[in-house]
């Protein structure tokens, strides 16, 4: 059983006059221990689908279906208050803007504090305290951060704060929101070597949602491409973003600069995102596909077994059916 | 914080100080003379007028009437008023306690009840009660104060008959303690009434607002999703994040409030200091004014402080120095 099952997900956006089909029958299994990177433009979906597992989207304008089983049990279906048992326990989150992730006019000592009492209301301070202090070494913080306010922090800083605060209970899983898509490559290297390092130690599963392909490359074993709101192909990096099957991971994988390859023009992808309110009648990037037929315009492609741990959603790619 | 304080201290004596002088100037260069209208007639005789402004020191030049004025002000002494024979303290003395007790009672209940009204409405945003508060509160911030008044006075005295049409006790009897008590009470209703429609929709639309903006920032998400319940996210994180322009605000109102109520004080023939003012302006009555603008100064300058200790107090981000 995989630490994290996602099973057919789909998650739309209800406004006033209109629906956005923001995740579409989205499936994927993240193991333990595992490293999954999510990548797609923005708009595809990829944070949606991560504050859809969180339950952390507003729930009375989105509607949700599917099942997202954390060691079996469904997230999506759980009541609040077991809900609130696992958060943090079980799965822990590292958002983009990390010099908002506390509230600034309380310690941040305080807060995690505070939110250590969340799970154990009665433990003793002392041993908070000492909990606390050791977090901030693990991730090379000072001590004086206990005492400091999010403001008094740098960018970096704070992004260690953020994940010390995400290990507190040292969770199975931790999705990273573009957690360090703010920093400058300096510290976001510095920082993805320490999580790596750290999740090693801890056993942690980590789910890693960015736009920077480099970032999933170095840090990921697993790749999951999302477009539009749906997966177009997944399976191992090395497999993934070597040979590219999908003609959006390819034409992703041509909008990025390559350091020992020949100097070329980057070429990027035609076209735009669809309007996401209009359901889709057949592939969702066949608009802006150089190889689309009429068959993809028609008929919606099914993620299909390429090999062992790959699946392709296109009718170009010639893999063997799941069904 | 000792030198934050200090700082904000040092700074409000110099607005009071400047205040002093240029209150002095502005008055006395504003158009009109009291002596013409303390002598009365249509046409009054010079010399009458020349024993007027000898008598209130008119006639010295500018500076030296500022340098009387202001060694006297330094011995805590704001001289004669220059329409009644009482000194300007004994004025203004019976005068400011009516005026802060329907001013701070207004102020105080407007608070409470516009920021809890806020508080429920941001909790629901968008719900009936959202939807009724809001537009309700369009119409009574657009309502004129006196308005409002005259259609209280109109209806609740004039019509039902159950409260006083004006004034702050019945002249008709003379009741002393408990009854006296009471009887101030209830000639309180209307204008505080007034008072508390006016400012609930400023108190209301500044916590509904400003609360929603605290739920949207990053950390409550970061915090919901540590499974901290909504409760203790609301009560001990968004209200502090959130409490801030409601401090400005009712520093503002306690700041303005010696004349503050002018308006509401005319309406109800309320023996305060709004209407000293306004009398002092007609009748040009500059040592009283004077001493209204010095005292309306001091009120401002300190309260400005509260305010920037309080803020330093409940926001760390201002405390940089």
């Amino acid at each position: 059983m995989s630490l994290l099952e996602i099973k057919n997900v789909s998650i739309n956006y209800h406004t006033n006059d209109k629906t956005v089909y923001a995740v579409q029958d989205v499936s994927m299994n993240v193991d333990e221990q595992d490293s999954v990177g999510i990548v797609g433009e923005s708009g595809s979906g990829k944070s949606t689908l991560a504050m859809g597992i969180l339950r952390l989207l507003p729930e009375n304008i989105i509607e949700t279906s599917g099942e997202a089983l954390l060691e079996g049990e469904d997230i999506l279906a759980m009541d609040t208050k077991h809900l609130q048992e696992v958060r943090w326990m079980k799965m822990s989150v590292v958002f983009q803007k990390s010099m908002n992730a506390l509230s600034p006019v309380h310690r941040i000592g305080y807060q995690m504090e505070d939110i250590y009492r969340v799970h154990y209301p009665n433990e003793d301070k002392k041993v908070i305290q000492d909990k606390i202090y050791s977090l901030l070494k693990m991730v090379n913080l000072p001590e004086r951060v206990y005492m400091s306010y999010p403001h008094e922090l740098s960018g970096g800083m704070m992004q260690r704060v953020a994940i010390a605060l995400s290990l507190i209970f040292e969770p199975k899983l931790l999705i990273m929101d573009e957690a360090t898509t703010a920093l400058d490559v300096v510290t976001q290297t510095q920082i993805l070597n320490e999580i790596i390092d750290l999740e090693k130690n801890m056993n942690i599963a980590r789910i890693m949602i960015t736009h920077d392909m480099s970032v999933v490359a170095s840090t990921c074993k697993k790749v999951v491409v999302m477009y539009a709101g749906r997966i177009m192909e997944q399976g191992l990096v090395n497999d993934v973003l070597v040979n590219p099957q999908h003609p959006y991971t390819k034409g992703l994988m041509s909008s990025f600069p390559s350091f020992t390859g020949e100097r070329k023009n980057l070429k990027g992808i035609e076209g735009n995102l669809p309007d996401m309110s209009i359901y889709p009648t057949g592939c969702v990037f066949a608009p802006r596909c150089p190889f689309a037929t009429e068959r993809c315009h028609k008929e919606i492609p099914q993620l299909k077994k390429y090999g062992d741990n790959w699946e392709v959603a296109c009718f170009q790619s010639g893999g063997t059916s799941n069904e | 914080m000792r030198k934050y304080i200090l700082k904000r201290l040092g700074s409000g004596a110099l607005v009071v100080l400047f205040s002093v002088l240029f209150n002095f100037v502005i008055i006395r260069l504003a158009p009109g003379d009291p002596t013409r209208l303390l002598a009365g007639k249509d046409n009054p005789s010079p010399e009458t007028i020349a024993a007027l402004r000898e008598r209130f020191g008119l006639d010295k030049p500018l500076l030296e009437q500022f340098w009387i004025y202001f060694k006297q002000l330094l011995h805590g002494d704001f001289g004669y008023s220059y329409v009644s024979s009482l000194t300007v303290w004994e004025l203004i003395r019976s005068r400011i306690v009516p005026t802060l007790l329907i001013a701070f009672t207004g102020a105080f209940l407007g608070l409470l009840i516009g920021t809890a009204l806020g508080i429920i409405a941001a909790r629901k945003k968008g719900s009936k009660f959202d939807m009724f508060m809001c537009s309700i509160s369009y119409f009574f911030d657009s309502t004129p104060s006196f308005w409002l008044g005259l259609m209280m006075i109109l209806l609740f005295a004039s019509i039902l008959k159950w409260f006083p049409t004006y004034g702050m006790y019945n002249v008709r009897q003379n009741y002393t303690g408990m009854a006296h008590v009471l009887d101030v009470a209830y000639h309180m209703v209307l204008p505080v009434t007034t008072l508390v429609l006016i400012d609930i929709p400023y108190y209301f639309r500044i916590a509904r607002s400003s609360i929603l903006q605290t739920m949207s920032e990053d950390f409550i998400m970061t915090l919901r999703a540590t499974g901290m319940s909504e409760q203790k996210i609301f009560f001990k994180y968004v209200m502090r994040n959130a409490i801030i322009p409601t401090v400005t605000v009712f520093g503002i109102t306690l700041a303005y409030m010696i004349t503050g109520v002018a308006m509401i004080e005319i309406v109800f023939a309320w023996p305060g200091m709004g209407r000293l003012m306004l009398d002092s302006i007609t009748k040009r009555d500059y040592p009283t004014l004077s001493a209204i603008y010095l005292l309306l100064s001091i009120s401002v300058a300190v309260m400005t402080i509260v305010v920037d200790v309080v803020y330093a107090w409940i926001d760390p981000r201002i405390r940089i120095e």
